[in-house]
């Protein structure tokens, strides 16, 4: 297999036909070892199988996928977003302060908030951009600046939700699925249309690729990025809340384990963490893997200090068999 | 350079590279000069010697895990299980010198775990050419899951005398800091300490230049596993036993400090006495704020605007300074 194949079967729009194409497609892999784990794990372990346990296990994948939406732009664009497990907590504690009598849906506090996190977001971006801050160390330092902002914020302490549209978001079952699930699935169509048909995800694979040649031919870097993590913060933001809805309840803390797994499941899915190279579709089977490793380990009655230990070997074999990096050139 | 001449073509010449190497730390150094003079002015009690062993104390675990890191940096590696390293070299630590193996026995346990930890990292990554963020990701669950199986809780104990050694109010971690930084000098002028710098500057040209780039990388692994578990083995001298969560923190702060030393995220560029005086830096910041009587909050959020700051200060200073001359020209 060539690199040159490689970027043929990855790059957005050039659809993926017969089967030797398929089996190079990093997506379509990543999917095939969800399906195995899966078919496994129900012969193996009683009542893994069934519909409600799967339902529950791609409801838990829901918000791992929608902050992974916004870390698989983020890398396709060559960088990274170590904030999001901040952003998801800011969302998380504050919306539940913005609700008030004079807003009986909820929606704008929902809207409001979701300008906040995409207001940090662009933040991130103009520090990467203007002040030609590594995005590593940029989004770390947001992370930071947010934990105590959050400390000074809730004091600590959890906050129950009182708000109907999240309560619903997190609760409702139209036609059985979850409505975290749906959108996921809204999000998910959103994200593969962006990073496909628009203009603005064909700019953001050429800045992944190569951001002096993307700059030189006229496109605009600075709005682009900043877009590009503003976009991040905001799918961040929605993640936030669906957790907040998930568990009634938001405390410092919450986001957490989702800047690890967001990046993990974008890694597995396939995209390039150099940039330039992916997509959303194997960040979706991606997460859902994540999180079919995580209840398999809760199965395996382990102390804690085993089910960390299997939970990093498990990714690193994955990353294995699907997730070696392509050498460029 | 001129007066330098006199003394032979190679000195100048080794000094004019110096020179040239310190000049992009001569910011730094002005900024943490000025935070130790703020912090003696606030706390005469630096200026005496216990008062200035302290420090050193509060100093030298992020000074070793900065250096840890930089390594890495300079090799065109990095390490986001730095904390998990730290962690793990405290409790191995605590657990065998509290057992018939006595100090000795638990340093030769530190170093060797290290050593192993790093080793294997470095192995997976570069050997396997998995992407070093995600390697490193992966281990972090995999090192703080071992922390987690040698004490799930804080536990073991340090001899008060080793304790007193290390932690009292003799500067001799002050002391074992120069150590390090001297056999860093004698590393980076053995054929494979060379070669880490040829290796994270231009890989592919070093390999074709005949340098072991692959061996370079491993050993540097190995050797900031080495330095991370031997920050830990301190850690729990100071506290006086060993914890499975108290390197949290190191990662993202010795990665702070070695960029703020001027260490480049792509391998290469930046010295180490940069990233020893970036943990200054930080070490001294914490200090201040400490001393101002900022509550932690505050400190979260200083933190992050400061790291953001003294990284985007030199380039938006070289982006203003570079039109004035290409004026002149």
């Amino acid at each position: 297999m060539t690199v040159r194949d490689r970027h043929r079967a990855m790059l957005p729009g050039r659809p993926a036909a017969g089967l030797a194409v398929l089996s190079r497609n990093r997506p379509f892999l990543t999917l095939l070892i969800v399906a195995a784990v899966w078919l496994v794990a129900s012969a193996t372990s009683r009542g893994f199988g069934s519909w409600g346990h799967l339902r529950y296990l791609v409801e838990l994948a829901a918000v791992i996928g929608i902050v992974g939406a916004g870390q698989t732009l983020v890398m396709i664009g060559g960088g990274i977003d170590l904030s999001v497990g901040a952003i998801l907590t800011v969302t998380a504690v504050g919306l539940p302060l913005l609700s008030s009598g004079a807003d009986p849906s909820g929606i704008v506090a929902i809207l409001g908030i979701l300008g906040l996190a995409s207001l940090i977001g662009a933040v991130n971006g103009a520090g990467v951009v203007y002040l030609r801050v590594h995005p590593m160390i940029m989004t770390l330092a947001t992370a930071t600046f947010l934990q105590g902002a959050l400390i000074l914020l809730a004091g600590g302490s959890a906050v129950t939700v009182h708000n109907p549209a999240v309560y619903l978001l997190g609760n409702a079952r139209p036609l059985g699925v979850p409505a975290g699930v749906v959108l996921w699935a809204v999000v998910a169509l959103a994200t593969v249309a962006v990073l496909r048909w628009s203009r603005f995800g064909a700019r953001v694979y050429a800045l992944g690729a190569n951001p002096l040649a993307t700059a030189l031919s006229g496109v605009n870097v600075p709005a682009t990025s900043v877009a590009l993590y503003a976009a991040s913060g905001l799918a961040a933001g929605l993640a936030g809340i669906l957790a907040l809805g998930m568990n009634g309840q938001g405390y410092v803390g919450i986001g957490d384990p989702y800047v690890l797994t967001s990046i993990a499941a974008v890694v597995l899915g396939g995209t390039s963490i150099l940039g330039g190279l992916g997509g959303y579709a194997g960040t979706v089977p991606g997460a859902v893997l994540l999180v079919t490793i995580s209840g398999l380990i809760t199965v395996v009655n382990a102390s804690p200090g085993w089910r960390s230990i299997l939970f990093g070997s498990l990714i690193l074999v994955l990353l294995l068999v699907s997730g070696r990096e392509v050498p460029r050139r | 350079m001129t007066s330098a001449s006199a003394a032979g073509p190679r000195r100048s010449l080794y000094w004019s590279v110096q020179a040239r190497r310190n000049r992009g730390i001569r910011g730094l150094a002005v900024v943490v000069a000025g935070f130790l003079a703020l912090y003696a002015a606030l706390f005469p009690g630096l200026l005496t010697l216990a008062g200035f062993a302290k420090f050193s104390q509060t100093w030298f675990p992020l000074a070793l895990t900065g250096m840890a890191q930089a390594m890495l940096m300079l090799a065109g590696g990095i390490s986001l299980s730095m904390g998990a390293t730290v962690s793990l070299g405290a409790v191995v630590a605590a657990s065998v010198m509290a057992g018939s193996l006595g100090v000795a026995g638990g340093i030769a346990a530190v170093v060797a775990t290290g050593l192993l930890v790093g080793a294997a990292t470095g192995f997976i990554a570069v050997r396997l050419r998995l992407p070093a963020i995600i390697v490193t990701l992966a281990g972090s669950f995999i090192v703080g899951g071992a922390a987690l199986l040698v004490l799930p809780r804080p536990g073991g104990s340090v001899p008060p005398w080793l304790s007193d050694l290390l932690a009292g109010s003799t500067p001799t971690a002050f002391a074992l800091l120069v150590v390090v930084m001297l056999l860093w000098k004698l590393y980076a002028a053995t054929p494979l300490g060379l070669s880490l710098y040829a290796a994270g500057e231009n890989p592919v040209g070093a390999h074709r230049s005949g340098v072991p780039v692959e061996a370079a990388l491993i050993c540097a692994y190995a050797i900031s596993g080495t330095l991370a578990a031997l920050a830990g083995l301190f850690v729990a001298a100071q506290t006086g036993s060993g914890d499975p969560v108290i390197g949290q923190a190191f990662t993202l702060n010795s990665i702070a400090a070695a960029v703020l030393g001027g260490v480049g995220f792509l391998g290469g560029q930046g010295t180490m006495r940069g990233a020893v005086m970036g943990s200054l830096l930080l070490t001294a910041m914490i200090n201040v704020m400490f001393f101002l009587g900022l509550p932690p909050v505050a400190q979260y959020i200083a933190q992050g605007l400061i790291i953001v700051g003294a990284v985007a200060l030199p380039q938006v200073a070289e982006r203003l300074r570079r039109p004035r001359k290409r004026r002149s020209t």
